[in-house]
């Protein structure tokens, strides 16, 4: 296809946007780090089955696709991978009998070769190939000329000097200094490169293209290496070009000038080194030999082996939790003994974050009487919040939803005036850079540097000073939630919710949990946050469905609505009775510190303060219980039982400036369940288990389960492929050791100062996870799932592709059946019941590793 | 007393060498460090005591004699002063904080047992220069901290990035050694027997002729400016030390921030005597200082990550200690260091947390951050803005922006000479090669065959400018190893005979410089023959092959063969290199530019080819049939 479009006139076949836009899905789409939505990391190959583009990626990229050979043998050898799954996966391949054979025995032969990444595009390319013959390190010169430039354009407020002038593009920019400085910028002095530069971007690209690469057919491959040699930079790019609000001081900026300015850039370092005459891509006498992005550079080639062992691993790990389910009681004893079990005095509605998974089967294994519901941790309610503290509004809810209503926090206390003294005196190292206050302070004030770094070294345990976590801020304000005017303000948002939207949320919310009726005269509204310091990362640790921020507003802007009697007027027309007794208060739980605070508590009569005293109560001993079994995960916390100590160490962890490890976030998820929790009250999943509420019963046409599945997929699934593949290649897919890590312009982290930044998440978050994909399971019949897949559009592309594994349980019969593209597939698992343990904190005694599901004694 | 002063010394090199041993298990290393520091931390705090109860004198202790031949003398000597106390503690005080909060932070990283290693060999080379009593002593430790920054920048060694900037760093700091070997051999030369630290006070005390002539003394003094400068990052070497924040962050804590920086600052408080004798010295030291405080300041403004702008913030400090130097107000600039060491440290360690703090403190309505205000988008005071034209702003900016354009000075004014000069020597025909060759062998024919004294002199001439040619021609060589191994070892030969027909009664020095250059060389060339066996090298010069990772056995020996033939202080290359600087040069001054000129290119082209064949990532070979 190359060679003939070499004669080709120019400017006729090659269309420069459609390229742009053709390899721009290959690019990572990690926004700034002051949000954290976790994502499909390779959401460009998700239109393929998992392992075909799993495959493909590695090609393009040059990463891992599975595990090193030796760690699923090992897992093997310790009865994690049992030969059923193993022989489950062999069948699964449908490869004929000769080709079983000689699987089975390359199975247990040692590889050392398997653990490195295949050759790919990004580093076996054109490019590459061109660049060995130049004998020019290009990289190394180009890379730090961009990286300087594009941190300096988009910086969001390290630098002292802002580059870009209002509303100027990252193009004028760059012209604007080479044109117009005394002192040349190089490389672009140049002479060739400063004519050629007048000529505007799309003329630039063609102009380098056609001196460095001379085939049209080969730009499009030429101009994906470049951008794939740093793909962190390319992708935030491409990020702030579709999304430009993701940015707090908006920039100008596009995929297409970032390549005339690099393309330019290199062509100049060519110019310097090799003059004009050099030779071209399309000249390349090896040609022939370099694999083709439109040719086979990224048909999959699948190692069978690698794809059986991990599907063996996987389908071992679905078992544990299939056994456990099916074990369960059927639901028609249920009924009968139901009117028997007193009805709840508190419910708890929490986040169906896994973190949460432990606590709430602490809470009711503490208290029998409480009832818990799992629910995107949003709580349904979508807006942008700017509390009293924030300098501008951050949108809380998942990435999906576009929130069309903005709500302030205002407060009745005086504030205190913050202006006086200046900095204050706990942060005076951010600013004391510049040469004279520099001066100053060291030559003063320096020493007692000696006593504070000794100080956090020596005591973690009390907050870095001066940085207050939004989790943290007190909650001495309110919130505006009902809008008194149907007007927009400047930036087209409302200003608050009617009584009506009030209602729908709620409404919504209570109906897809099940909890329509039964209300007990407690409902904690339990949102979720994290606090860490000395963490660039930060927003990766809090709540997922608020798009990584602390879920606190959503709570107590849900309970606000659920208390408002206006709404519940509404609500109970609607057929939801809320009775007069029964009171919402929200709160949040620090999943770090394992601590939670109470929000909104001046209004609550004195029944209900006094089922919230029990609660505490309950909670306080129930997070004691969750520190001790997080404790069992960190190689360096405390060895002894008691649960004190436990969560002292949890707190210091959270609070010591050298904890790279504040806490393990979402490491090892991997189930979802979506039904009732009487499903899974009584069984330990190891906090692996995302847990969404959901009433089977209630819901005939699956419109339900539908709305259900729209957020938990994509939050669930989105987290679950992330932190898959940040463990699968930590060095490509993921963002690396935290420890060299530099913040650059608060965009993203790098490794030193000039390097690219790193997507993806960092090795400490990642490194205890068992890499397997989602098994998501939902409790309702396959026929009304059925009629909700059918309505799910573009998330069914995850199921389908078996980007998630999906699996249904009867309610009735709790027969189970694994979803396929083009069948349900009975799941005859291994028919042992799991094991079984009178509590769980004797499940975890002396275990340092993921623990099988086990089945809890009811009580 | 001279107990606690060679604990001092020794207990970080005895915790290098029981970590070295111990095995690769975390806690055990944590719990050797920890102990260490804490020995240290007694060790330290009697010995200021001491020295405190002794009235704060000058001490001055000589271990054992090394080496003594003939007038040369290696004594292991130390010494312990004002400047070197406040070295000693901030060095002991900032160490252990590190090493506290290594323990957690590096906790289950791959290469723990690597990094402990390194910092402890660090800290080691640190107090050797802190407490050294001569000049020699001095260089010793010197090169032992050059090389473990060097290891330590590179410790992510998967990646090309570390790797380029260790190697920039290494060639900064080797060029600059040949101001402090120079140094130390002019130290011989002008204060024979007095070139202890503590004579070297008293030196000039005596307001009639000082010791060696002004000229002499000049250039003794442009010599140890040049290296400090270049280990302080100060102009116009001032771009390599933000790039050098590669490794763990805790490590650019401890050596960029807060230890390593400030040995600029203590090398021209230890030889102050020496350059601060004459105005000129000064003069050079006071505009060093203040072009660094111009250009860092500068640059720092326009630093969009938190690293660097910490990195320029530090040099500058460090610039305004050089003004402080050159003003002759040292007990300011001691607490000047002190205050910056530990600042510095504390602002690295809490580096991540800018975004946090920039975010949601700084992000407050009424808080200082910029997104807030449109003055601050532009840079210059709103009273100016509009008569200042945009040129001058723009050329403003790119002066910031490209960090006062320093590396590309210092590029051109210093490597690309070298470079294309070698590569004119590369390009040469072979046959002009084995004819030069040939020609050398006669020379040196000739001279063994006792002539005069007088014409081996002139003979020599020949010889050391073969080696400087070799050199040359090992530095801007990347297409061999083997090449480049022969070449450094040729070169180091080749001062070796010329030494020896110089001063034929060093036969046994030479032989001594050899003894540690060929083993090493042998060791290398053997490695490089097992690691490169299915490789053909030359086909993709510019691939990193990552032998550390699959071949760690190997690439070990390519590492001590490398440090042999640099003559770092593990073989006897070291003490012959020396040696040989101060019997060649007593008589022939011109040689010592060109003999250490070569040791400082031989340095760097072996390091080049050290870190392509052992860094980088390994990748999976697709098998033809694929």
């Amino acid at each position: 296809m190359s060679v003939n479009s070499q004669h080709s006139p120019p400017h006729s076949a090659f269309d420069l946007n459609q390229t742009i836009d053709h390899i721009a899905h290959w690019l990572p789409s990690q926004g700034p780090l002051k949000d954290f939505i976790h994502h499909n990391t390779l959401h460009a190959v998700q239109d393929r089955p998992f392992h075909d583009g799993v495959a493909m990626a590695a090609q393009v990229y040059g990463a891992n696709s599975y595990l090193p050979l030796s760690d699923y043998q090992q897992r093997f050898r310790e009865g994690r991978i049992t030969q059923q799954a193993l022989d489950w996966a062999i069948t699964q391949t449908h490869c004929d009998a000769a080709t079983e054979q000689a699987l089975r025995a390359e199975l247990f032969e040692l590889d050392y070769h398997s653990h490195y990444p295949p050759q790919s595009l990004a580093h076996h390319g054109l490019r590459s190939a061109w660049l060995n013959r130049l004998a020019i390190d290009l990289n190394a010169l180009v890379h730090p000329v961009m990286f300087r430039l594009l941190s300096n354009f988009l910086d969001q407020g390290i630098s002292r000097w802002a580059l870009p002038k209002l509303g100027e593009s990252f193009w004028d920019c760059v012209l604007r200094l080479v044109h117009n400085s005394l002192l040349p910028l190089y490389p672009f002095h140049r002479r060739r490169v400063r004519e050629l530069l007048s000529a505007g971007p799309e003329h630039v690209i063609v102009q380098c293209l056609d001196a460095i690469v001379g085939d049209e057919g080969l730009y499009g491959q030429y101009l994906l290496e470049l951008l794939l040699a740093h793909p962190g930079w390319s992708g935030m790019v491409r990020v702030i070009e579709t999304q430009p609000q993701t940015l707090l001081a908006p920039r100008d900026i596009t995929l297409k000038q970032l390549l005339a300015v690099e393309l330019a850039c290199e062509l100049a370092f060519i110019d310097k080194l090799r003059g004009t005459r050099f030779i071209k891509i399309a000249q390349l006498p090896d040609l022939a030999s370099i694999a083709l992005l439109e040719g086979d550079a990224v048909k999959p080639r699948v190692p069978l082996k690698m794809r059986v062992w991990h599907e063996a691993m996987e389908w071992s790990l679905y078992c544990e939790l299939l056994v456990g389910l099916r074990s369960q009681p059927k639901p028609s004893s249920q009924t009968t003994a139901s009117p028997t079990t007193p009805s709840p005095t508190v419910q708890a509605l929490f986040c169906i974050d896994d973190r949460e998974c432990s606590v709430r089967r602490y809470l009711e294994e503490l208290d029998s009487q409480i009832e818990t519901f799992g629910t995107p941790g949003f709580f349904g309610i979508d807006f942008l919040y700017q509390g009293l503290e924030d300098a501008y509004p951050v949108a809380q809810c998942p990435a999906v939803v576009k929130p069309k209503h903005l709500i302030l926090e205002s407060t009745t206390q005086p504030r205190p005036d913050k202006k006086i003294g200046g900095e204050t005196l706990s942060t005076l190292h951010f600013s004391s850079h510049s040469m004279f206050r520099g001066w100053l302070y060291t030559q003063t004030l320096g020493l007692a540097y000696a006593l504070r770094l000794g100080w956090s070294v020596l005591r973690p345990g009390g907050q870095l000073p001066g940085i207050q976590s939004l989790s943290e801020i007190e909650a001495h304000g309110h919130l505006h939630l009902l809008r008194e005017n149907d007007e927009p303000n400047e930036d087209g948002y409302l200003l608050g919710f009617s009584l009506p939207e009030m209602a729908d949320r709620v409404e919504g919310v209570l109906r897809n949990i099940g909890l329509i009726e039964q209300f007990a005269p407690l409902i904690m509204v339990v949102a979720h946050g994290s606090s860490s310091v000395n963490n660039p990362h930060f927003a990766a640790y809090d709540c997922g469905a608020c798009a990584g921020k602390p879920g606190a507003p959503n709570a107590r802007a849900f309970a606000w609505m659920a208390n408002h009697p206006p709404v519940r007027e509404i609500l109970r027309e609607r057929g939801i009775v809320i009775p007069d007794g029964s009171r919402f208060v929200p709160a949040l739980h620090n999943t770090s510190r394992d601590d939670i605070r109470y929000f909104d508590l001046n209004d609550l009569d004195k029944s209900s303060r006094s089922a919230l005293h029990a609660f505490q109560h309950t909670m306080h001993h129930a997070l004691q219980l969750n520190a001790r079994e997080r404790c069992r995960w960190f190689e360096l916390g405390p060895k002894s039982p008691d649960n004190q100590d436990a969560h002292n160490h949890v707190i210091a962890r959270a609070s010591s400036i050298f904890e790279p490890r504040p806490e393990l976030n979402h490491s090892n998820n991997l189930y979802c369940v979506v039904g009732r929790r009487s499903l899974t009250r009584h069984l330990f999943m190891d906090r692996r288990t995302f847990l969404q509420s959901y009433d089977p019963q209630g819901d005939n046409d699956g419109s339900i389960l539908l709305k259900v599945l729209s957020a938990v997929i994509p939050v669930c699934g989105g987290i679950n492929l992330e932190y898959l593949f940040s463990r699968i290649d930590n060095s490509v897919y993921g963002a690396g050791t935290k420890l060299p890590h530099n913040v650059i312009g608060l965009l993203g982290v790098a490794n030193g100062v000039e390097g690219d930044l790193r997507t993806g998440l960092p090795a400490q978050m990642i490194e205890v996870h068992e890499p397997a994909r989602l098994l998501m399971v939902v409790e309702q019949t396959t026929a009304i799932v059925d009629r909700a897949i059918a309505q799910l559009g573009s998330l069914r592309e995850w199921l389908d592709n078996e980007w998630i594994r999906f699996v249904v349980c009867d309610p009735m019969t709790r027969a189970l059946f694994l979803y396929g593209r083009d069948k349900w597939q009975s799941v005859e698992a291994v028919s042992v019941n799991p094991p079984q343990a009178k509590r769980s904190e004797t499940i975890l005694v002396g275990q340092s590793r993921t623990i099988a599901v086990h089945a809890v004694e009811r009580r | 007393m001279n107990v606690l002063l060679l604990a001092c010394v020794l207990l970080p090199l005895l915790g290098f060498v029981l970590i070295l041993c111990s095995p690769d298990n975390e806690h055990r290393i944590a719990a050797i460090s920890l102990w260490i520091t804490r020995l240290k931390g007694v060790a330290v705090l009697g010995l200021l005591a001491g020295w405190a109860i002794g009235g704060f004198a000058n001490y001055e202790y000589q271990w054992l004699m090394l080496y003594q031949h003939d007038n040369y003398q290696f004594p292991l000597l130390f010494f312990l002063d004002k400047v070197g106390a406040a070295y000693l503690f901030v060095v002991w005080a900032i160490f252990s904080a590190i090493v506290k909060y290594c323990r957690v932070y590096l906790h289950r990283e791959p290469g723990y047992k690597r990094f402990f290693k390194t910092i402890f060999g660090f800290v080691f080379g640190l107090n050797l220069i802190v407490l050294a009593g001569s000049i020699d002593m001095l260089f010793a430790g010197w090169e032992i901290v050059g090389i473990s920054s060097f290891l330590l920048i590179a410790f992510y060694r998967q990646r090309p990035q570390p790797i380029r900037n260790a190697l920039r760093a290494y060639t900064i700091y080797r060029f600059c050694d040949v101001g402090l070997l120079i140094g130390t051999w002019m130290s011989h030369m002008l204060f024979h027997e007095s070139q202890h630290f503590s004579e070297l006070l008293t030196l000039f005390d005596h307001h009639n002729l000082p010791p060696a002539g002004y000229a002499a003394l000049a250039i003794m003094s442009w010599l140890i400016i040049l290296a400090a400068s270049g280990k302080s990052a100060q102009f116009p070497f001032c771009f390599w030390l933000p790039r050098a924040m590669e490794g763990p962050t805790p490590s650019s804590a401890i050596f960029y921030g807060a230890l390593s920086i400030h040995l600029g600052v203590f090398l021209l408080l230890r030889t102050l005597p020496i350059w601060s004798y004459h105005y000129l010295p000064r003069l050079i030291v006071l505009s060093i200082g203040a072009l660094t405080v111009l250009i860092a300041s500068l640059s720092e403004k326009t630093q969009s990550n938190i690293k660097g702008q910490v990195a320029y913030a530090s040099i500058t400090q460090v610039g305004l200690m050089f003004i402080e130097l050159a003003l002759g107000l040292e007990s300011l600039v001691l607490l000047h260091f002190m205050g910056n060491a530990f600042l510095r440290c504390y602002q690295l360690l809490v580096s991540p947390s800018i975004v946090a703090h920039l975010l949601r403190v700084e992000g407050n309505v009424d808080g200082d951050f910029y997104i807030n205000s449109e003055d601050k988008l532009s840079f210059l005071p709103v009273s100016i803005r509009q008569s200042v034209p945009e040129v001058l702003q723009n050329t403003l900016y790119v002066f910031a922006l490209q960090e006062g354009h320093l590396e590309l000075l210092v590029r051109t004014l210093l490597w690309n000479p070298l470079k294309t000069l070698g590569k004119q020597f590369n390009a040469l025909s072979l046959w002009i090669k084995w004819l030069a060759a040939l020609a050398l062998l006669t020379i040196i024919a000739i001279a063994a065959s006792d002539v005069s004294g007088m014409a081996k002199i002139y003979l020599s001439m020949p010889v050391s400018l073969a080696m400087a040619v070799v050199s040359l021609s090992a530095f801007s060589n990347k297409h061999s190893p083997y090449q480049v191994w022969h070449s450094v070892t040729l070169s180091s030969l080749l001062a070796g005979v010329a030494v020896w027909m110089m001063a034929p009664d060093a036969s046994f020095d030479v032989l001594l410089f050899f003894s540690g250059i060929l083993p090493s060389w042998a060791l290398g060339v053997v490695a490089m023959a097992v690691l490169l066996r299915n490789d053909n090298f030359a086909a993709s010069p510019f691939v990193f092959r990552a032998f550390a990772q699959t071949r760690p056995g190997w690439s070990l020996a390519l590492l001590l063969s490398f440090l042999g033939l640099i003559g770092f202080p593990i073989t006897p290359a070291f003490l012959g290199e020396d040696l040989l600087l101060s019997h060649a040069s007593s008589q022939h001054p011109w040689f010592a530019l060109s003999i250490t000129i070569s040791f400082v290119i031989n340095g760097i082209a072996a390091a080049r080819m050290y870190l392509r064949l052992c860094m980088g990532q390994p990748v999976e070979l697709r098998s033809s049939g694929d």
